[in-house]
């Protein structure tokens, strides 16, 4: 029944994000076919874009046309290429989903294990190095931040590549999109070496740039939960400090922080888009990035489309993390 | 009047080279591979539609059209698939020889009939960049015949039937085939009208001339009138040297020697600078940000980049690194910037004094030195610096000078009331100035340095000018659209880059075109000269025409001109063989890969 509801939901958020960069779309840009028609496009040109693309009917017209598309699945052709919009996001998101999932993982890890450290050691030399430390980089520009990090790490002390992510020039068929992956899966241990060696600079660096909410929510948690009563009436219990660390605090400090790294999992797709571009990083954020400048609606909606969906599915595993996490907790109950 | 190619490269013009020495850390690639790196990817590779320079630099190492530039001459060319032509007397028609012996990466044979496909194709298409060549050529006659899609794809172009023959060798149309290695091209079909071209070769350099594979474009969704082709979007299939490993976009594209070259075993005798085998066996061009690309190059792991000259400072002390300032017109698509001003769209620039006080008011030296580090030159328009007509166009002419105190002065005639450098007001009970809006490029670093500094000036005097600043492409698709549009943006920093190189691409636009971008300027003798000068292979007629446009665009201060950067190479100390030409897409300023060496 939860889940029943929450899909109903979120068809309506999918739903309603269409219509407002539909709209938004037309609004910014009242001739997109002066911009896909390409620069210094004769007038004829112009023409034959508007009309493939309904752009000289009725918004509401352009508005059935344009969830056709949507409904049938395929996003229709992007007006700019003449590719598939559909078979463009099935290459750009896997590879974009590659780099924040290696972020998140090192934004889980870091990010907990820091706030941790930080809420245990309250107060100490250790807990003011790690808050200068994770204000430092989440204050920090993305772009600012990735030029340091291809400045330090590719030209100084060049240890990583600075861009790409590992594929030129390697032949591998494509399973899920996702590089590193599809060459584990095929056991193509030089370009999955590759693959991942091209992903440590990206990937540390979109962590770090926006990790810090984590650890500091993190950290507030511990701290709120360390000297509450259950925790003291564990110990008076006479459980094992390392138990009562692991079973009481850590548990229950991840519940909050649980829901900051799924708003952060949504964080991260848009901070990919300058990541992408200064790493060179074929995915789908430098792709809307391109859709936004060029009034690329019909791309545009796709991929916020993903960018939802991505949010969405992010929340629904972190409401279903908080079952796993505090059992008092159930998902469809209390409305 | 007779044409042949006769190879022999001339080297690069003016120019200031910079190598810092020392050593740099060991570079990654091998001497067989070359890593090139850029901002800007390519729009699309197929030639009929690709109308960006990095697009061009990857479809002119994969495709090969009949002809290019000797070596790095504008006005001189050399035959690629054409071995040699002729024109006839009025100019209007050319006769190309085709090269024997030419097929595809994958084999398919090149002939009369693919070079007769692969134009119209480019025509029926009707992309952005078709119009180069719709100005002389049309799928139609305007009578009987015309070539549409369904018959492009049906043709058997390896074996055609008498049918087919009938079509491709009927008289009466722009491209007509005489027989399987002779192909004719009749000028006259055009939007030019009756007349000829005389930089139509030029036209013929492009992307949209180039040899498509009729069999490959027809099993991979044929053609399709005015709608571009999704799959050649992204995939090759040509004559040229290299061959596309891989188009990974936003990323990058990777070219790989092809193995199959049909001019491998041509003697060197037979070779040109165009058509010889490639010598590196990998080209790999990365997209990244320009400073992103310095890092590289400075660890080596890029040997060539291509980055804005504002960086020249920086890239000049890299050890192991050339820096290289190129003259005027070198480096590719010249970018010719300036001030628009549409008498239409805003009352106040219908006056001469407004628009001649607005040309005072500018502090050029300062943005050439401000902006450019001193890496730019101030140019009278419309012809651009460096280009064959240029000098004498402009003989006589300075460009225009900052004089803020002429600047109040004129503006104060007009009936404004305006400011001295001093602050003292001039004609105080004039009409205060109007705000008007001010467009620009926000994308481009320097054009946004030079619209604050143009609006710092202009205020001085006594002009307020709103900020209108927008993204590139949002930019390009206001100043190249219909003048009727330029309301809410009647002033704005214009720029203009060739689509072929030839001065004529330059006055056109800026006489004939009507776009915002050009200060709505519509004067029919100009139209004339412009017409006349493009029709005219006698040179004193063009430079005629040339200077008299120049003189009534410089007196009537239709447009303000402002600078024209200078182009900077940089790569590795080991990297040569390139030729530079003002044509240039590869890395920016040389055409093809192919003669490249990397000894570092």
């Amino acid at each position: 029944m939860y889940l029943a509801k929450r899909l109903v939901g979120s068809l309506f958020v999918l739903l309603g994000v269409a219509l407002i960069v539909f709209f938004i779309s037309h609004v910014l840009s009242p001739d997109p076919a002066l911009l896909w028609a390409g620069p210094k496009a004769r007038p004829e040109t112009i023409q034959a874009v508007a009309a493939e693309y309904h752009l000289n009917a009725p918004i509401f017209t352009q508005l059935y046309y344009y969830f056709q598309g949507l409904i049938t699945g395929n996003f229709g052709l992007d007006p700019q290429t003449g590719r598939p919009i559909l078979s463009e996001i099935l290459f750009y998101a896997p590879n974009t989903l590659e780099l924040v999932l290696a972020a998140m993982a090192i934004i889980v890890v870091a990010g907990v294990g820091l706030g941790y450290i930080s809420g245990m050691r309250f107060g100490t030399k250790i807990d003011s190095a790690i808050r200068i430390f994770y204000l430092l980089t989440w204050s920090t520009p993305y772009y600012l931040g990735a030029l340091a990090a291809v400045l330090v790490f590719s030209s100084y002390i060049p240890i990583f590549p600075s861009g790409g992510n590992g594929s030129v020039g390697v032949a591998y068929n494509s399973i899920t999109g996702i590089f590193v992956l599809d060459t584990l899966l095929q056991a193509n241990w030089p370009a999955f070496e590759s693959g991942l060696y091209h992903l440590v600079l990206p990937a540390t660096t979109l962590a770090l740039l926006s990790f810090g909410i984590v650890p500091r929510i993190m950290r507030s948690s511990i701290l709120d939960t360390r000297w509450s009563t259950h925790v003291k009436a564990a110990r008076a219990r006479g459980l094992d400090e390392g138990e009562v660390r692991r079973k009481h605090i850590l548990r229950n400090a991840l519940i909050d922080t649980t829901t900051v790294v799924a708003t952060t999992f949504g964080w991260l797709f848009s901070g990919t888009i300058i990541i992408e571009q200064i790493f060179a990083w074929p995915g789908i954020g430098q792709f809307s990035y391109n859709a936004i400048i060029s009034a690329n609606y019909p791309v545009l909606v796709a991929c916020v489309f993903v960018f939802t969906l991505g949010v969405i599915i992010a929340n629904f595993i972190a409401d279903i993390l908080y079952t796993v996490l505090d059992p008092r907790i159930t998902l469809g109950e209390g409305g | 009047m007779t044409s042949t190619g006769t190879p022999k490269p001339t080297t690069q013009q003016a120019s200031t080279t910079t190598t810092s020495t020392g050593t740099i850390t060991s570079p990654t690639s091998s001497r067989t591979s070359l890593t090139v790196e850029e901002e800007d990817q390519p729009d699309s590779l197929d030639p009929a539609v690709t109308y960006v320079t990095p697009g061009w630099e990857v479809v002119d190492q994969v495709y090969q059209g009949l002809i290019t530039y000797n070596g790095s001459s504008i006005t001189q060319y050399e035959g690629v698939l054409a071995k040699t032509w002729t024109v006839s007397g009025d100019g209007m028609n050319y006769t190309f020889f085709l090269r024997n012996g030419v097929t595809f990466s994958n084999g398919d044979p090149f002939n009369a009939y693919v070079m007769w496909y692969s134009v119209y194709r480019t025509i029926v298409m009707g992309q952005a960049p078709y119009w180069i060549l719709a100005q002389n050529l049309a799928a139609g006659n305007g009578g009987n015949f015309s070539v549409t899609d369904a018959m492009l794809d049906s043709i058997n172009y390896a074996g055609p039937s008498p049918a087919n023959l009938t079509v491709m060798t009927y008289p009466d149309q722009s491209v007509q085939v005489i027989n399987a290695s002779e192909i004719q091209f009749n000028l006259g079909y055009g939007t030019n009208g009756e007349v000829p071209y005389s930089q139509f070769l030029a036209t013929l350099q492009t992307p949209m001339a180039m040899a498509v594979d009729p069999a490959y474009v027809a099993a991979h969704g044929g053609v399709v009138a005015g709608q571009r082709n999704g799959w050649m979007t992204s995939n090759v299939m040509g004559t040229g040297f290299y061959e596309l490993q891989s188009w990974v976009p936003s990323q990058s594209v990777s070219l790989l020697k092809n193995p199959d070259y049909w001019a491998d075993g041509l003697p060197t005798s037979e070779l040109n600078n165009a058509i010889a085998p490639a010598i590196l066996n990998n080209i790999i061009i990365y997209f990244k940000p320009s400073a992103a690309s310095i890092a590289d190059l400075r660890s080596g792991t890029a040997q060539m980049i291509l980055a804005p000259v504002t960086y020249y400072n920086v890239t000049r002390d890299i050890p192991g690194v050339t820096t290289t300032i190129l003259g005027p017109a070198f480096g590719s698509a010249e970018a010719t910037s300036y001030v628009y001003m549409d008498p239409l769209a805003f009352q106040p620039f219908n006056s001469t004094l407004v628009r001649e006080a607005i040309s005072y008011a500018i502090d050029y030296q300062a943005i050439i030195s401000d902006v450019f580090a001193g890496n730019a030159i101030q140019w009278v328009g419309p012809v651009p610096p460096g280009f064959q007509d240029y000098n004498q166009s402009t003989a006589g002419l300075s460009p225009y000078q900052f004089n803020a105190t002429k600047a109040a002065d004129l503006l104060a005639q007009a009936g404004y009331v305006s400011k001295l450098p001093d602050g003292t007001k001039l004609n105080p009970n004039g009409t205060p100035f109007p705000g008007v809006g001010f467009l620009y490029d926000s994308d481009s670093p320097t054009d946004t340095q030079a619209a604050q500094i143009i609006a710092s000036n202009l205020a001085s005097v006594g002009i307020t000018v709103n900020p209108l600043p927008l993204p590139y492409e949002t930019y390009t698709s206001v100043i190249y659209s219909g003048s009727t549009n330029s309301t809410q943006y009647p002033m704005g920093i214009g720029f203009y880059t060739e689509d072929y190189t030839a001065s004529i691409d330059y006055v056109y636009y800026f006489t004939s075109d009507n776009y915002v971008g050009t200060s709505n300027y519509n004067d029919p003798s100009a139209i004339a000269w412009t017409l006349n000068a493009s029709a005219s292979s006698n040179n004193s007629v063009v430079v005629s025409d040339f200077a008299y446009i120049t003189r009534d665009m410089y007196y009537n201060y239709t447009n303000v001109w402002l600078y024209v950067a200078d182009f900077m190479t940089v790569n590795q100390s080991g990297i040569t063989g390139m030729i530079p030409n003002p044509a240039g897409s590869s890395a920016g300023y040389f055409l093809y890969f192919n003669t490249v060496e990397y000894t570092g």
